[in-house]
C-alpha cells in the first residue's frame, strides 16, 4: 500500500522537531514495515506550468509550432518576445491553454528510475523544440496519452512549478500489507494518520462525521444475512451532470500517488473515499438495477450465492459462483459479487441517470474464499478482507453524497446487529508485565486516548506481599522479580472503551499490544529471563544426525546433499515405487514436485547424472531427512508418522559402499550390522525395487530391519542416463536410534603380547565369505582370547571352482603370554572347525 | 680454511697432544687429562654447533608453491563436505542448548491443527492465505513455518512447568511454501523456532534473549531494533531487526531483518493445557537460509537445495 506524506500531513500536524527521516523511522519501528521510501521530488524537479501563447499547425504534419510563456523561467532559451518555442504533437495544444512544460535537460517522468529520458533540444520537421509538452501518461500520472496535460488556470499560472501546485513534493512510502492485516482502519488515510498521531504522542483530532440524524433513513428496501453483511447502507440519487474535468485535477493526482488511476468523476469519487477511510463503496446504475430485478422500487438483497449461479462481472467474465461468495440480488437477480466486482448487468454507463451507492460491509472470511475462488484482487477487497467495522459505512456514504452535492431520493441501512460498546479491562501492572516495562497509569492512557480508545480509571484495592490474580480478567499483577506491584500500592483498573475502528481489539493483550507498540517496543529494556541450571535436552535424532554427518563427510569423505521432499511421479516410476503410497500434494508448483517423498535414495540418484556431467568422477552423495508413504500409517496426533533416512548413492560397487557403510555403522556409531540376502522376488525386494536383489542385502541389528544397501538395477540406471557402476543404500534412522539405546559396546585390549598369524584358505567357490570368517572367529571367542580377524584377499582364478580366502588373524590371552603349545592347539582347533565347513587351510 | 676445518684441525691437534700424558709424571697425569678432556669436549660442541649450522646447505630446496615434486604424483586427499545449511543449523543449535533451550524437531507432513488451528488463526482467516500453504489430498500440509511445532512443545516439556518453573525450546526444521522459486525465493527452506513460558516472561526478556543469541552467533556486541509484525499466535508481536554486524561487512546503520517474534497468544496457551492467567510466554522463529547467504555472501537461494558438488565441495 502507497502512503503520502503530504496526505498524512493534512491530518497531524508533525511537530518541527521530527524529520521526515525520522518519521519514517518512527513509522516503520511503531506501526508498519516500511518496505520503501520514495521520494517525489527529483522525479517532478524543474517542470514548469507555461501558457501556449501561439500554436500554428506546421503544415502537412501532425505537429504544432508552439511560443508558450513559462513566467520568465528558463529565460535562456527565450527568443526576443520572451517566448520559447516548442514542438508539441497533441491534438488539444492550442493558444491560450496551460500547460506542463518539460524543458530540456529535464528527465521525462515517465521513464524516471529506468531509463532517465533527458529532454534536450531538438529539431523536428526543421523546427526547433525545446523540450516538449507532456500528456498525463508521460507525467507517470495516468494513462491519458490523448493529448496533453490541461491545467486549470484557477491553480496555476506561467511559472508555477509543477510539484508545488499538484503537491508532488512528496515522499511516498510503501508499506507491508501483511504486518496491517488485522488492521482494516489503517487501509484508509484516516486510521493511517490516527496511528502517526498515536506514535507521536500526540492527539488525534478526528475528521468531524456528518450526523445521520440530519437525513431520512429507511431500511425497509435492504433484506441482509448479517452473518454475510453484518451491514448494508446505500443511497439513491441523480447523477451529477459533471463532465469530466478537461484539466489534470488534484483529485487525479492523489490517486496517481496511491496507485490508482483516475476514470471518471463518480468513480473516482468513490476511490478517493476508499483511500481516506478504507471504506469501499460501489455504484450502480439504479433503472438497471430496478429493471433486472423486475420492480419499481428497489429491493435489495444480499444473501449467499447458490451453486452454479452465474454473474457477467464489469470485466466482461462470467463467473459461476460457488455457495461461499455473497451476491448482492436486485430482487434476488444478482448484480453484484459482494466485495469483489459489480455486474455488467447495472454497469454506469453514458445513458445512466440515477445511480444506487452502496457503503457495505460483509463477512471477510466469504470474502477471501472469494478472493481465491475468482481470483479478484483489487484495492476494495483487500480492504474488506481485513474487516471493515460496521460503524463506518453509513458515515462514509454521508460524505459521498455531500461531496458529490446530491440530494438523495432514498437512502437505506440495514443493521441489525446495531452498534455494540466494546470494552476491555485492564490493569496498569498487567501491562508493565507482559511488556516488561514500567509505564505509569497516565502513560498509559494518554497514549491509548490519542488513537481513540477512552480509558476510565478505577482504583483497585491495594495488593501487597505475593502476586495475586485479578479475577476479572485474570492476568497475574506485577511480575518483576519480587512479584511485587510495581508502583505504589493502589492496583488501578483501567476501563477502556475500544473505537469502532478497532475491530481487532477485544482481549487485555490487545490492549498491551497498543500501549508496547505505540510507546515503542525498542524503549523496552532488555533483560534475561533466569531459571535453575537444569540442563538442555537435544532430540537424539538430532544427536545421531550430527553424529553420522561428522562420520559420512569428514571421517569418509562423503558429500552432503539436501534436495526436495517432493518429487516427480516419474521419479517414483523411475525406480518402481508405487506412486499411490505417496502422500500427493494437490496445489504443487509443477509435476516435478507432487508427490511426497517415501525414500532419499531415489532423490540422490536423480543428481548423479549431472554431478558426472560437471566433470565429477568419483563421489558418494548422501542425505539425511524426512520421508513417509501412506502405508506407514498416522501416530496419535493423526499425521503422517515421518521416519528419518539416511540415503546413500555412491559411485562404485556393492563393496565399496559396504567398506562405507560397516566404518560407518559399526566402528562409527557401534551398531553391530548383519547382513541379509535379498531374495528376488521378495518383500525386501520390492521395499526398494530399484536394487538389484541378487547384489543387494539387508541390514539387520539383531531382529530388527534398519535397511538396506547394494547395486542399483541396469534397467533403473538406463532410466537415469547412467553406465558406471551405482550402489545405493537406505536406511531407517529411527531404527538405528532404537538400537543405539541398548548397545554395549566391549572394548578389551591385552597387556600380554599378542600373536598375529595370517591364514589362507581354499574352499569351494560358492563358499560364503561370512561363514569362513565366522568360523575362525567362533573358534578364537570360544578360546576365551581377544583377537581380530581381518579379510587380507579373496583370489580366485577365471572359471575356477576353488578359490582362496586369506585372513591376518590377531589374538592374545588376557591371562598370559600364549607359548608355543598354546599356539599350536589353537591352531589346530582353527584347522579342525575350518574344514568341517570344507576351507582347507593351505 | 672453512671455521668447520680449522675445527678439525684443532680437534687433531688435541688428539695429538693426548699422547703427550704417558710422559708425564703419574700425578700430573690426572690433572693433564681433564683439562685436555674440556678442551677436546669444548671443540667437539664447537664442531656440531658449525656442521647444525651448514647441514641445509647439504639439502635440496623445493618449491612450496608447488603440489608435488618433480616427478612424484600429486598428492590427493578425499574430501566430503557438509551441507552448509546444516552446518549452521547446527550451530544455531548449539547456541540455543548452551542458553538453556531444549531442541526438538518438526515434522515435514503435518496438520490443519498444528499450522492454523492450534496457533489461534480462526477458521477461513484471510491470514492463513499469507502462509501460501501446500497441501496433499488428503489435507495433510507440509509446515509453512515451524511454528506448527509450538503446541506440541508446549505439551511436551509442560511438566517443566513445575520442576524448573519454564518451558524452554526451540524447533528447528524445513519448511515449505508454494512460492516460484528464484534467486532470493525458495519453496523449501529452514526455520528455527524458539518457545519460552513462564510465570514472569517479559517482552524485554524475549528482545534480551534474542540479541544474546545474535551476539553469540556472530561473536560481537550487536544493537538490536524492532517493528511492529502480526501473528495471530503473539500478541503483542514484532519483527526483530539487528544491525548487520562487522563480519557481514557491516559499518553501522545497516540493518538485517532477522525474525518474527512476539508474546505467545493466551489462547494458544489455552488450547496447549497453559493457563494464560498464571504463564506468560514469548515465541519467534526465523529463517536459516539466510543466515547463512549472509555468512557466505551467496546471492542465489536456489544452490542449497540444487545437489550441485560444484557447490557443496566448497564447504
Amino acid at each position: 500500500m502507497r502512503i503520502s506524506l503530504n496526505e498524512i500531513k493534512k491530518y497531524v500536524s508533525i511537530p518541527d522537531a521530527v524529520s521526515d527521516q525520522e518519521l519514517i523511522t518512527l513509522i516503520g519501528s511503531r506501526l508498519v514495515e516500511v518496505e520503501e521510501v520514495i521520494d517525489l521530488s527529483p522525479k517532478y524537479r524543474d517542470i514548469i506550468i507555461v501558457k501556449v501563447v501561439t500554436a500554428e499547425k506546421i503544415p502537412d504534419t501532425h505537429l504544432t509550432l508552439c511560443q508558450v510563456d513559462a513566467g520568465g523561467k528558463r529565460s535562456d532559451l527565450a527568443g526576443e518576445d520572451g517566448l520559447i518555442q516548442v514542438v508539441c504533437g497533441a491534438p488539444n495544444v492550442r493558444a491560450g491553454m496551460l500547460a506542463v512544460w518539460l524543458a530540456p535537460g529535464v528527465i521525462v517522468p515517465q521513464t524516471y528510475g529506468n531509463e532517465n529520458f533527458k529532454l534536450g533540444t531538438r529539431k523536428l520537421q526543421g523546427y526547433e523544440s525545446n523540450g516538449m509538452l507532456a500528456a498525463v501518461d508521460e507525467l507517470d500520472l495516468g494513462t491519458d496519452h490523448a493529448g496533453i496535460a490541461e491545467i486549470d488556470p484557477k491553480t496555476a499560472q506561467p511559472g508555477s512549478d509543477f510539484a508545488e501546485v499538484f503537491g508532488l513534493n512528496d515522499t511516498i512510502l510503501d508499506v507491508e500489507n501483511k504486518s496491517l492485516t488485522h488492521r482494516p482502519d489503517c487501509f484508509g488515510l484516516i486510521g493511517f494518520a490516527r496511528e502517526v498521531s498515536g506514535i507521536l504522542g500526540q492527539a488525534f483530532t478526528e475528521p468531524e462525521l456528518i450526523d445521520p440524524a440530519d437525513y431520512q433513513i429507511t431500511s425497509a428496501q435492504i433484506q441482509i444475512d448479517p452473518e454475510l453483511c453484518p451491514r448494508y447502507s446505500c443511497a439513491v440519487f441523480d447523477l451529477p451532470k459533471n463532465e469530466p474535468s478537461r484539466y489534470l485535477t488534484a483529485d487525479a493526482v492523489f490517486l496517481a500517488k496511491a496507485g490508482m488511476r483516475s476514470i471518471d468523476p463518480m468513480v473516482d469519487l468513490t476511490n478517493i473515499l476508499m483511500l481516506r477511510t478504507g471504506q469501499p463503496l460501489h455504484a450502480f446504475d439504479y433503472d438497471k438495477f430496478l429493471t433486472v430485478g423486475g420492480t419499481s422500487e428497489l429491493n435489495i438483497i444480499v444473501r449467499a450465492a447458490k451453486e452454479g449461479e452465474t454473474l457477467q462481472l464489469l470485466d466482461g467474465k462470467v463467473i459461476e459462483c460457488t455457495p461461499d461468495d455473497i451476491l448482492i440480488t436486485s430482487h434476488d437477480v444478482p448484480v453484484a459479487l459482494a466485495g469483489a466486482m459489480g455486474g455488467k448487468n447495472t454497469e454506469i454507463d453514458a445513458s445512466t441517470t440515477r445511480v444506487v451507492l452502496e457503503s457495505a460491509t460483509f463477512s471477510l472470511y466469504n470474502l477471501r474464499k472469494t478472493q481465491m475462488a475468482h481470483g479478484i484482487f483489487s484495492e476494495a477487497i483487500t480492504r474488506f478482507t481485513k474487516g471493515q467495522p460496521a460503524a463506518m459505512t453509513m458515515p462514509v456514504l454521508l460524505e459521498a453524497i455531500k461531496l458529490l452535492g446530491v440530494a438523495p431520493t432514498l437512502i437505506a441501512d440495514a443493521y441489525p446487529g446495531g452498534e455494540s460498546k466494546n470494552v476491555v479491562k485492564i490493569t496498569t501492572s498487567a501491562i508493565n508485565s507482559l511488556l516488561g516495562t514500567n509505564y505509569d497509569t497516565e502513560k498509559i492512557t494518554q497514549t491509548l486516548t490519542n488513537v481513540g480508545f477512552s480509558v476510565a480509571q478505577k482504583p483497585l484495592k491495594a495488593h501487597k506481599g505475593k502476586s495475586g490474580v485479578i479475577a476479572s480478567f485474570g492476568l497475574k499483577i506485577a511480575s518483576r522479580a519480587s512479584g511485587e506491584p510495581t508502583e505504589g500500592n493502589t492496583e488501578v483498573e483501567l476501563i477502556i472503551t475500544v473505537p469502532a475502528w478497532r475491530t481487532d481489539v477485544h482481549i487485555p493483550e490487545d490492549i498491551i499490544e497498543e500501549v508496547g507498540r505505540l510507546l515503542g517496543y525498542d524503549n523496552i529494556p532488555l533483560e534475561l529471563p533466569c531459571g535453575p541450571f537444569t540442563g538442555t535436552e537435544i532430540a537424539p535424532m538430532l544427536q545421531l544426525k550430527a553424529e553420522l554427518r561428522n562420520i559420512l563427510s569428514n571421517r569418509l569423505a562423503m558429500n552432503e546433499l539436501l534436495t526436495y521432499s517432493f518429487v516427480s511421479r516419474n521419479l517414483l516410476e523411475k525406480v518402481g515405487q508405487d506412486v499411490s503410497e505417496s502422500y500427493e500434494i494437490v496445489n504443487s508448483i509443477s509435476p516435478e514436485l507432487q508427490c511426497f517423498r517415501q525414500q532419499i535414495t531415489p532423490s540422490l540418484l536423480d543428481k548423479v547424472r549431472e554431478n558426472i556431467k560437471s566433470g565429477h568422477k568419483k563421489f558418494t552423495l548422501y542425505e539425511i531427512n524426512q520421508v513417509t508413504s501412506r502405508q506407514a500409517g498416522l501416530d496419535a496426533d493423526g499425521v503422517p508418522v515421518m521416519s528419518t533416512n539416511l540415503g546413500i548413492v555412491c559411485l562404485g560397487d556393492f563393496y565399496e559402499l559396504k567398506a562405507d557403510l560397516f566404518a560407518a555403522l559399526e566402528r562409527g556409531l557401534k551398531v553391530d550390522i548383519e547382513y541379509a540376502q535379498i531374495a528376488p522376488g521378495s518383500e525386501a525386494a520390492k521395499r526398494y525395487p530399484y536394487l538389484e536383489p541378487v547384489r543387494s542385502a539387508e541390514l539387520f541389528v539383531g531382529t530388527t530391519r534398519i535397511g538396506a544397501f547394494g547395486e542399483v538395477k541396469d534397467s533403473v540406471k538406463r532410466k537415469f542416463k547412467l553406465e558406471t557402476p551405482i550402489a545405493a543404500a537406505e536406511i531407517e534412522l529411527d531404527r538405528v536410534l532404537e538400537q543405539e539405546k541398548t548397545l554395549t559396546v566391549d572394548i578389551q585390549l591385552s597387556k600380554f603380547p599378542a600373536v598375529e598369524r595370517d591364514l589362507t584358505l581354499k574352499t569351494a567357490a560358492d563358499m560364503p565369505f561370512g561363514r569362513v570368517n565366522e568360523t575362525i572367529r567362533s573358534v578364537l571367542q570360544g578360546e576365551q582370547l581377544i583377537y581380530s580377524v581381518k579379510p587380507v584377499s579373496i583370489y580366485q582364478q577365471p572359471d575356477a571352482d576353488t578359490k582362496n580366502l586369506s585372513f591376518h588373524l590377531k589374538f592374545a590371552s588376557p591371562n598370559g603370554t600364549l607359548d608355543s603349545t598354546q599356539i599350536t592347539t589353537i591352531i589346530d582347533k582353527l584347522t579342525v572347525a575350518t574344514a568341517q565347513i570344507g576351507a582347507m587351510i593351505v | 680454511m672453512s671455521e668447520l676445518e680449522k675445527l678439525k684441525a684443532e680437534l687433531k691437534k688435541i688428539n695429538a697432544e693426548y699422547a703427550k700424558i704417558k710422559d708425564l709424571p703419574p700425578e700430573q697425569r690426572g690433572e693433564f687429562g681433564r683439562e685436555m678432556n674440556s678442551k677436546k669436549q669444548a671443540i667437539l660442541s664447537a664442531i656440531t654447533k658449525a656442521e647444525e649450522a651448514l647441514e641445509s646447505e647439504n639439502v635440496a630446496p623445493l618449491d612450496i608453491s608447488a603440489p608435488a615434486a618433480p616427478n612424484q604424483p600429486i598428492p590427493t586427499i578425499p574430501t566430503g563436505s557438509e551441507h552448509p545449511l546444516m552446518t549452521e543449523l547446527a550451530r544455531v543449535i548449539q547456541i540455543y542448548s548452551d542458553m538453556g533451550f531444549n531442541v526438538i524437531e518438526p515434522q515435514q507432513l503435518d496438520d490443519e491443527f498444528h499450522m492454523f488451528d492450534s496457533l489461534n488463526f480462526s477458521k477461513g482467516h484471510p491470514a492463513r492465505d499469507g502462509y501460501d500453504t501446500f497441501r496433499t489430498s488428503e489435507g495433510f500440509i507440509p509446515p509453512a513455518h515451524t511454528s506448527t511445532m509450538q503446541h506440541r512443545a508446549l505439551k511436551k516439556y509442560q511438566s517443566d512447568l513445575e520442576t524448573t518453573g519454564q518451558i524452554a525450546v526451540v524447533v528447528p526444521g524445513r519448511v515449505f511454501r508454494n512460492e516460484d522459486v528464484d534467486a532470493t525465493h525458495e519453496h523449501t527452506f529452514y526455520q528455527c523456532e524458539g518457545v519460552y513460558v513462564s510465570k514472569t516472561a517479559t517482552m524485554g526478556q524475549m528482545f534480551g534473549v534474542l540479541k544474546r543469541f545474535f551476539e553469540l552467533y556472530y561473536g560481537q556486541k550487536l544493537k538490536i531494533k524492532t517493528q511492529p509484525g502480526y501473528f495471530p499466535f503473539t500478541e503483542p508481536s514484532a519483527e526483530l531487526l539487528i544491525e548487520k554486524p562487522a563480519s557481514l561487512g557491516g559499518k553501522g546503520g545497516d540493518w538485517l531483518e532477522m525474525l518474527g517474534c512476539g508474546m505467545i497468544h493466551p489462547n494458544v496457551l489455552k488450547m496447549a493445557g497453559i493457563d494464560p492467567a498464571v504463564y506468560h510466554g514469548f515465541a519467534w522463529g526465523g529463517g536459516i537460509d539466510r543466515l547463512v547467504m549472509l555468512k557466505y555472501n551467496l546471492t542465489d537461494v536456489r544452490y542449497f537445495e540444487s545437489g550441485k558438488l560444484d557447490f557443496l565441495e566448497e564447504f
